[in-house]
């Protein structure tokens, strides 16, 4: 695999996230598979860091990397901040308009000096710095061969500012890449670096594949409440909708925004509400609505760290117990959670099949730092996926009301659309008959609490099992969820060169809670890993309360991370090497 | 297609109201409007909150969607929203509309969907047996206020007019040929309609009965002109007495009309296409 991560940092301002932006669709464009971490100041003009980091590859990545080949760097500080993440060997570029640091304890790195700003301001506008910079690394990489992509986004980019600052912007780009091919010495790591592209990608962000994914499903209904970091779905979804005569609604909270999803619902449209854990927390009620009135709903969750307002731009994976358990009564839900954008496409396809199929809500749980980041997805046929519809009522008999709840053997009962003749019903929250009349009779609620778990158990059924990776005669294993699955997996392609022998167990649908691959999986294990990012070990509770009874000698270890901030591979790595040379007791966490 | 008498829009559901309770009398004046106007019971929704008011939907054969306390609104306009043919029409009473989901109230208004509203006011939670609701008489006591109301009734007519909802009416389910028309010209508007019906509870608001109704109320002057917004308040102002019959009607574009003026700017922002798929929406990736 050839690769090349890059890292750019700097102050807000410095145009950061918008050269990485271009880099990454040029990249992308150009036939490459690329990952991306971004990293924003919460405050639009405080002395945070912007960061970019993109890692560009000829095969198929799971994460933005940890190390980079490539730093560059706007100012002083942030190269110090950054340095530890450099490879040996790496390469560093720093802008030296009036700053004449030259770094000498850092070692074991090429050193490029570059008067960025200067450059920029001969070249015609400071403003163009970050131009400067995608030309001095695209000159100092020649055998990568993007500068036409580069070019058609720097132009995309900025064609609603006007043909002169595309101008600028080509030019300043144009004469730093010349300029570094005549003034900078070749480093011959990157002088012959030659990523071979393949096939055709699409890139894209984590929430606009969930978006994406919900056109794809026939999804022709959106209402929401605005919320970092979920927004971008409802903006996406507002440019797009209205063409496919959808159409979205923006509402007076998320309250509103899911009860009116349910509404469309209830009218035979498919529909979805996105938020992150505080507008999640104000759905649960009319969460158990869907799961009393049986109607298909999907709902992303785009995880923030909390409690309460908590950290609006911080990753964090703390909803799943909202998620599982949050709304009141027995309620029965499907609670999915995507492992990367590609995944983040196909799960929202999925959700909506799930929901129009068993009539229950459906939780997708992504996070922060994937529902931002953008990575490749190969090109695919959206008309060649399947996609569920709800059942309907085969005929209808008009003289007599319709038994919307009727019981049946999968739990599943036919359903109809406000304007078809004799199949009026009352959708209700309230405890109901087959023929939805108002009962708080013993063995209703008994008989129709049964009915609607039923449809779990059918869907149970119907899943394919969790996604597992590595050799199956491992004895240690791991298990994770969402976001965090990216590192883990690639811990374990590292615990492999090093001669460890780890599979990993990472499954999509965390609700219905996945016991039998779980203890499928435990069965041959002797030590068991579970990796997630909240304090609580949310996931991991639920493992140990319903699984490792099954095995009782399992070691288990946590590793938990609660810093706002996604897994490293290399924190991953480290916590097994250290496992495996025996620096834990055994202990059976938690709490 | 026979026509139908009211009597045809009511379900084989009993109605769990207490007797005496006034919404007996505003079922009979919504099924009267309904076979006034011809409406098949399939293609209207009836949606609701929580409350007794909020069980109407049961008692009719139309469809009907029985949500959460207080969402009923929101409901009403997803499925109008998704299903524009509809005839739809929430109803709730004081509580579920204007305390816990008084909030969606305002922004229906701001949102103007071909919708009506009709909240059946008892002054009271009844549901609960008897705690002070939003527009409770101030000297109502009840066990949750046992020795003073320490909150101010609220004034839904003059509420609705500030947040410009497009129709407003209020009648009294004893006048049931007034409400009746109410109802139909509600349901004609073309915009988010709200009709305010006093609906006395006996049970457990004392305070506010059928007699005390007719004293306090007065008609709306004949000659009173609907469009003049100003003056509708001023006779919305007085809650004694509290004047009855249609304070207001504006026809401006409804929430239909402004998605599908957007919908034409959307395709127009991408050259008007005899076709748009979801092939044309994953260019953007590429």
């Amino acid at each position: 695999m050839v690769e090349l991560v890059t890292r750019i940092v700097g102050s807000p301002g410095d145009g950061v996230i918008s050269s990485g932006d271009i880099l990454t669709l040029a990249a992308a464009r150009s036939g490459r598979y690329v990952s991306t971490y971004r990293s924003f100041p919460t405050e639009i003009r405080g002395v945070d860091q912007s960061l970019y980091q993109l890692r560009i590859s000829s095969k198929k990545i799971l994460t933005s990397a940890d190390e980079v080949d490539v730093l560059i760097a706007y100012n002083e500080r942030f190269l110090r901040d950054n340095i530890s993440d450099l490879k040996r060997g790496g390469v560093l570029i720093f802008d030296s308009s009036g700053n004449d640091c030259r770094f000498e304890e850092y070692e074991n790195f090429t050193k490029y000096f570059v008067p960025i700003t200067f450059l920029a301001e001969e070249f015609g506008s400071e403003r163009a710095k970050n131009m400067v910079a995608l030309g001095v690394l695209l000159g100092l990489t020649p055998n990568f061969e993007i500068n036409d992509q580069v070019k058609a986004d720097i132009s995309k980019k900025y064609e609603t500012k006007g043909s002169e600052v595309v101008k600028s912007n080509l030019q300043a780009f144009d004469k730093a890449y010349q300029w570094t091919r005549q003034n900078l010495e070749k480093e011959a790591f990157l002088e012959k670096l030659a990523i071979e592209p393949s096939g055709k990608k699409l890139v894209m962000s984590g929430c606009e594949a969930m978006a994406l994914g919900a056109l794809v499903a026939g999804c022709r209904f959106y209402s929401g409440y605005p919320i970092t970091p979920a927004t971008e779905i409802m903006e996406f979804l507002a440019q797009e909708m209205p063409r496919l005569s959808g159409h979205v609604i923006q509402c007076e909270d998320e309250i509103a925004a899911i009860t009116a999803a349910l509404g469309a619902s209830f009218s035979g449209v498919k529909a979805m509400t996105a938020t992150s854990g505080p507008g999640l927390s104000l759905m649960s009620e009319a969460i158990g609505l869907a799961a009393m009135a049986e109607l298909p709903v999907v709902i992303v969750d785009v995880q923030r760290g909390g409690p309460s307002t908590g950290l609006p731009t911080k990753t964090e994976q703390s909803d799943l117990n909202l998620a599982i358990y949050g709304t009141h009564g027995d309620t029965p839900k499907i609670v999915l959670a995507p492992i990367n954008v590609e995944d983040s496409f196909y799960q929202t396809v999925k959700a909506f099949n799930y929901a129009e199929k068993y009539q229950v809500p459906v939780i997708i749980l992504s996070d922060v730092s994937l529902g931002e980041r953008r990575e490749c997805i190969d090109q695919f046929d959206p008309t060649a996926l399947e996609v569920v519809n709800r059942l309907k009522p085969e005929n209808i008999d008009d003289k007599v009301p319709f038994s919307r709840y009727t019981k049946t053997y999968s739990g599943i009962s036919p359903m109809t659309t406000p304007g078809e003749a004799g199949g009026a019903y009352i959708a209700t929250g309230l405890e109901h008959t087959e023929d939805s009349s108002p009962s708080s009779k013993p063995h209703v609620h008994t008989a129709m609490t049964e009915k609607r778990f039923k449809k779990l158990e059918t869907a149970q059924s119907e899943f394919v099992s969790a996604r597992k990776y590595g050799p199956d005669d491992a004895k240690f294993g791991i298990i994770s969820w969402g976001s965090t699955s990216g590192p883990v997996l690639e811990a374990i392609d590292i615990a492999q060169k090093q001669g460890y022998s780890i599979q990993a167990l990472y499954p999509r649908i965390i609700y219905p809670f996945p016991t039998k691959w779980i203890n499928d999986f435990l069965s041959n294990k002797e030590i068991l890993l579970i990796v997630e990012r909240n304090f609580t070990g949310q996931f991991a509770n639920t493992i140990v309360y319903r699984c490792t009874s099954m095995n009782k000698d399992i070691q288990i270890h946590n590793l938990m991370k609660y810093n706002g901030e996604p897994f490293t591979t290399n924190e991953i790595f480290s916590k097994i090497d250290r496992i495996i040379k025996g620096q834990y007791l055994k202990f059976t966490t938690h709490q | 297609m026979a026509l139908k008498n009211a009597e045809q829009y009511r379900s084989s559901t009993k109605p769990t109201w207490c007797k005496d309770c006034g919404d007996y009398k505003v079922l009979e004046s919504l099924t009267a409007a309904m076979a006034e106007l011809q409406l098949e019971p399939h293609d209207m929704v009836l949606t609701a909150g929580v409350g007794c008011a909020s069980r109407l939907p049961f008692y009719t054969n139309t469809y009907g969607f029985h949500t959460v306390h207080g969402r009923a609104l929101p409901a009403a306009i997803g499925i109008k929203v998704a299903n524009k043919e509809r005839t739809v029409i929430s109803v709730g009473g004081d509580g579920d509309g204007f305390s816990i989901g008084g909030n969606h109230f305002i922004h229906a208004s701001r949102k103007n969907p071909n919708i009506t509203y009709i909240i059946m006011d008892n002054e009271i939670y009844a549901l609960t047996k008897g705690q002070n609701s939003p527009t409770s008489h101030e000297d109502l006591l009840t066990k949750i206020n046992p020795y003073e109301v320490i909150e101010e009734r609220i004034n839904p007519v003059l509420m609705a007019l500030s947040f410009n909802t497009s129709f407003i009416a209020r009648g009294y389910c004893e006048d049931q040929d007034q409400l009746t028309d109410m109802i139909i010209q509600a349901i004609k508007h073309t915009g988010f309609s709200f009709v305010h019906v006093l609906s006395p509870c006996t049970q457990y608001n004392f305070k506010v009965t059928y007699e005390s109704i007719r004293k306090r109320i007065r008609q709306l002057p004949d000659k009173h002109d609907t469009s003049d917004r100003i003056t509708s308040m001023k006779y919305a102002m007085t809650q004694e007495p509290l004047y009855m019959g249609i304070f207001y009607k504006e026809t401006r574009p409804t929430l239909h009309d402004k998605l599908e003026h957007l919908r034409g700017m959307a395709l127009g922002a991408v050259g008007n296409p005899s076709e748009y798929t979801i092939k044309d929406v994953m260019k953007q990736f590429e």
